[in-house]
């Protein structure tokens, strides 16, 4: 329990505002010696300024038509294998040229997404898995959110990389999830609590009557404030209380630091970008948060896909570019890396409900000021020989990238740390970020 | 400093069952430890929770339309349990259920027809027979809650729950080597009865081989999908043609034509110089994990592997056996289950905290019951919702491993959704499913006791209801000074209710409620 004598000290004393420097001696033991030269470039952010929004596509995104091949083999094949659902290609915003030679573009709905592409702010990674794909969307989650191909570990890979990082933890609100009530599995770590916060606004202590408020708070503080027992789980439950008041606390009386600009709207219709107006909220508070999880669900389209996955796409660009903007007026975009993923592409051929089945690679967007804009990777090959047989979606092939390539650059390069402890072995880095 | 009787009978009574009311303690201590010890193992001495007939009805619905209605029918069974679990008189029962659910995990998520996890909730009662797929109470030949363990084994890979959620109604005969899907050959086990390795000797239990020889035996198992008068698969079906009859290469032996070689090579499983078998060390770490604390004593482990191996001529892997081991007073094993470092040493899981707080305060204390409760009541809505929000949906663990117990309960967000639960338990109306506290307070008195300014002894009363310990004197305090201080708003006539009522709030939210 020795972990828990400073904080001791700290909550007897009343200091309840915590530094967010503290845990920065034990960072800095972790960034790589030989990451030397990209820290002296890196000079003008300071790691404890970088910061992660990871922002889930759930369900399996239909990669094939959210980047789509204009030119060549690929375009031709995916004509053809889509009779109903292959977007026009009058349609298709062009981005660009991949390593292959195939010019891509985007479908007609990330129209934001493309404004943001033209400034050099977004990368897309191609043809992102990994070998042996497993087309349960809870298998093929649970892989990507603990970057563990055999299924096996119960703490995620960003909760893995706080509890390097930040061996103390002093800050309750290190990462935050506002992906629903329940923890993604990516941030759950061993040591670090990190609060999965439905919403800002409802994260509070519910007490009634209001006349009684003070007086329950006043109380359930004196409680856990008791003198430390030697019932080593009666501590932690009463620690994680305490974390539990502070990170309330701080969580509310920060937000009220960021007013809204009228100029800049997030559409209250729009789930993910309500949600990315949260983190925005909980970025301009200035708390220390390092990272921020958000999700949009219903990528799982088997039937009558058209609608529904533009409409998806609509919303995630048009949330992103808000969210964007709004970083750029608060002067936080230099500091904020956004990530997307999703557990799998699709299926290359249409299914006969209008609809696609799960299927293998697909792509994945970096966005920020500090990412170095572009394509990355190939196009999946819609060859018949590079495809499975008998199931239609793309191999795995030697072109493909793995999704831990992804994360071990943004873990190296971004965080500055070593990686391969969390990723259980070396990963070939991307070129997608600015030092 | 050992646990005097009365914390004996109360600890045993808050871990076999769910709550130590104090006017059971008091009744078991006339009865003595021993008595209450063969009361609660011997459950078939007091009367069964009735099935929902609403519940039984569903299962005849045409699939089209039980599918409408699917999120009903588990809101509907999950309070069905709850209820069960707060009304029992069976407590150990319901906990072994328990306790099977979360080590033979099985979700809806991966189910298509949802009305199996009701058939599995019933086989672990040992109220099902899956070779007829009829519910009968109890079913001839059923070994749960607490026999045959090798025989559970046999009912488990009959479960049509379980065909269905480990796909071995797909694993049909491919070659000398391996079925063609391994998925619960591989869980049978990893996670449903012995691990990857020995608990105790820490050597591997078995090769991959092993479990590609299982999957052979365990081919052509599958549901009936049309079995007459039934109308979604529950009857467990044995395809000879899907079947690959063997002989297997398991455990170090070669032999079978079918699944029984597998169950009986698992359960008798030992490791090269190990006297007590892989299983029942398996079992008596997760029982006492369960049960007593984390992380138990090699000794305790395989004293109870014993047990389960019956080494001292009991019936091998009778799991009444090795749970009359743990209770009973007068051995090692249970030594350590009343032990002061087992006393208030469990975490409570979310199914534990809204059970074991709805038992209390619902407690009549004429009838020595709790009263006045009705699975369709709002109660257990507000039950059923609260758990989700704190991480437990009873029937649909996060995957096939269960949910991790112990300290893994306690986050920030589980600190806020108990506190916010037990707020809105106390807050709703009585009419709208929230506790009626006006009993509790006429029966032990707190009316006088307040108007008497008396709050220390309101204090003691409740810490001895709710915690079942005194309160630390800083407790006590804390508590006091909230009774006394002014709250504004409220009617003069609300005031005793609106303090026993933050009272008890309060201390359910705080660290001695969340323990056992």
């Amino acid at each position: 329990m020795t972990k828990t004598t400073r904080r001791e000290f700290i909550k007897k004393s009343g200091m309840t505002v915590l530094s967010v420097g503290l845990g920065s001696q034990a960072f800095w033991r972790h960034v790589r010696a030989a990451s030397e030269s990209v820290l002296t470039q890196a000079a003008a952010l300071s790691p404890a300024d970088r910061i992660l929004v990871v922002i889930q596509m759930d369900g399996g995104n239909d990669g094939l038509n959210t980047v789509i091949p204009v030119s060549g083999a690929a375009a031709s094949l995916y004509r053809q294998y889509r009779p109903t659902l292959a977007i026009p290609e009058a349609n298709v915003l062009p981005i660009g040229t991949d390593a292959a030679g195939t010019l891509v573009g985007f479908h007609p709905n990330l129209q934001p997404l493309q404004d943001l592409y033209a400034q050099g702010r977004v990368a897309v990674i191609q043809s992102v898995g990994y070998p042996n794909p497993n087309r349960s969307h809870f298998a093929s989650q649970d892989i990507w959110h603990t970057a563990d191909p055999e299924g096996r570990k119960r703490t995620g890979w960003l909760g893995d990389y706080l509890d390097l990082a930040f061996p103390s933890a002093e800050n309750p609100l290190l990462a935050v999830s506002l992906a629903g009530a329940r923890l993604p599995l990516t941030l759950r770590a061993e040591h670090v609590l990190v609060p999965a916060v439905g919403s800002v606004a409802n994260y509070q202590f519910r007490t009634q009557p209001p006349g009684d408020h003070q007086n329950k708070m006043q109380a359930f503080l004196a409680l856990n404030r008791e003198t430390a027992s030697d019932h080593v789980l009666r501590e932690q439950i009463r620690l994680a209380a305490l974390d539990t008041y502070e990170s309330v606390q701080m969580l509310q009386s920060g937000i009220q630091r960021y007013t809204a600009d009228p100029a800049i709207t997030y559409n209250s219709q729009n789930p993910l970008a309500r949600a990315l107006q949260q983190v925005a909220q909980i970025l301009a508070a200035n708390l220390g948060t390092r990272i921020l999880y958000v999700s949009i669900g219903g990528f799982d389209t088997h039937q009558g896909q058209a609608t529904p996955h533009a409409t998806l796409l609509s919303r995630l660009s048009e949330a992103v570019a808000v969210f964007y903007t709004d970083l750029v007026r608060l002067g936080l975009d230099d500091r904020v890396l956004m990530m997307t993923w999703s557990e799998f592409g699709r299926k290359v051929v249409e299914n006969g409900n209008g609809g696609t089945d799960h299927g293998t690679v697909g792509p994945q967007f970096l966005i920020g000021t500090r990412v170095k804009g572009g394509i990355v990777g190939e196009h999946p090959s819609l060859r018949a020989e590079d495809l499975n047989p008998g199931l239609g979606d793309p191999k795995f092939s030697a072109r493909a990238i793995d999704f831990r390539s992804t994360y071990a650059t943004i873990l190296e390069k971004w965080f500055l740390v070593d990686s391969r402890e969390i990723l259980g072995g070396a990963f070939e880095l991307l070129d997608i970020i600015r030092a | 400093m050992p646990l005097d009787e009365y914390d004996k009978i109360a600890h045993l009574l808050r871990r076999a069952g769910f709550t130590a009311h104090p006017d059971e303690v008091d009744v078991a201590a006339a009865r003595g430890l021993q008595a209450t010890v063969e009361d609660l193992l011997n459950f078939e001495r007091f009367p069964d929770v009735p099935p929902d007939p609403e519940i039984l009805a569903a299962l005849d619905l045409p699939q089209s339309e039980f599918d409408q209605m699917r999120g009903n029918f588990l809101d509907k069974l999950t309070r069905w349990w709850l209820h069960a679990m707060v009304t029992t008189s069976r407590p150990l029962q319901e906990k072994m259920v328990l306790f099977w659910h979360g080590l033979f995990a099985t979700s809806v998520a991966g189910l298509e027809f949802w009305q199996q996890i009701y058939l599995q909730n019933e086989n672990f009662r040992g109220n099902f027979d899956p070779d007829t797929g009829q519910l009968l109470r109890p079913a001839p030949g059923n070994p749960f809650p607490v026999g045959n363990f090798r025989r559970m084994l046999e009912y488990l890979s009959k479960d049509p729950a379980m065909l269905y959620w480990l796909d071995n109604q797909f694993n049909v005969k491919k070659n000398s080597e391996v079925g063609s899907n391994e998925n619960y050959a591989r869980e049978l086990h990893e996670l449903f009865s012995m691990g990857v390795e020995d608990v105790v000797a820490k050597v591997p239990n078995y090769t991959e081989r092993d479990i590609r020889q299982a999957s052979r035996a365990l081919t052509g198992w599958r549901v009936f999908p049309r079995a007459t008068g039934f109308t979604f698969p529950r009857v467990f079906a044995f395809d000879p043609m899907r079947h690959d009859f063997g002989p297997y290469d398991h455990l170090g032996k070669r032999g079978g034509t079918n699944a029984d070689f597998i169950f009986e090579n698992i359960v008798r499983h030992r490791n090269p110089g190990q006297k007590q078998s892989a299983v029942g060390r398996f079992l008596g770490y997760r029982l006492f994990k369960f049960f007593g604390y984390e992380d138990p004593e090699p000794e305790v482990i395989n004293a109870l592997a014993d047990v389960f191996d019956g080494a001292n001529g009991e019936e091998p892997f009778n799991i009444r056996n090795m749970l009359r081991t743990i209770f009973t007073p007068g051995n090692l094993v249970s030594e350590a289950f009343y032990s002061e470092r087992a006393f208030r040493a469990h975490v409570k899981s979310p199914t534990e905290y809204v059970v074991s707080l709805v038992r209390l305060l619902t407690f009549d204390r004429a009838t020595g019951r709790p009263d006045g409760l009705s699975s369709s009541s709002n109660l257990m809505r507000l039950l059923r919702n609260g758990m989700i929000q704190m991480g437990q949906q009873l029937f649909a663990p996060p995957d096939v491993s269960g949910w991790r117990e112990g300290l893994a309960w306690i986050s920030t967000t589980s600190v806020l959704s108990r506190f916010n639960f037990a707020n809105d338990l106390l807050a709703v109306p009585v009419a709208q499913g929230g506790i009626d506290v006006t009993r509790l307070i006429a029966q032990m008195g707190l009316q006088e006791a307040m108007q008497q300014r008396r709050y220390g002894d309101v204090v003691d009363l409740l810490a001895r209801l709710l915690w079942q310990i005194p309160p630390s004197p800083d407790a006590r305090e804390a508590l006091i000074t909230y009774l006394q201080a002014p709250s504004t708003g409220v009617r003069e006539s609300d005031l005793v209710n609106v303090k026993i009522r933050g009272l008890i709030h309060l201390m359910l939210a705080v660290p001695d409620f969340q323990l056992s």
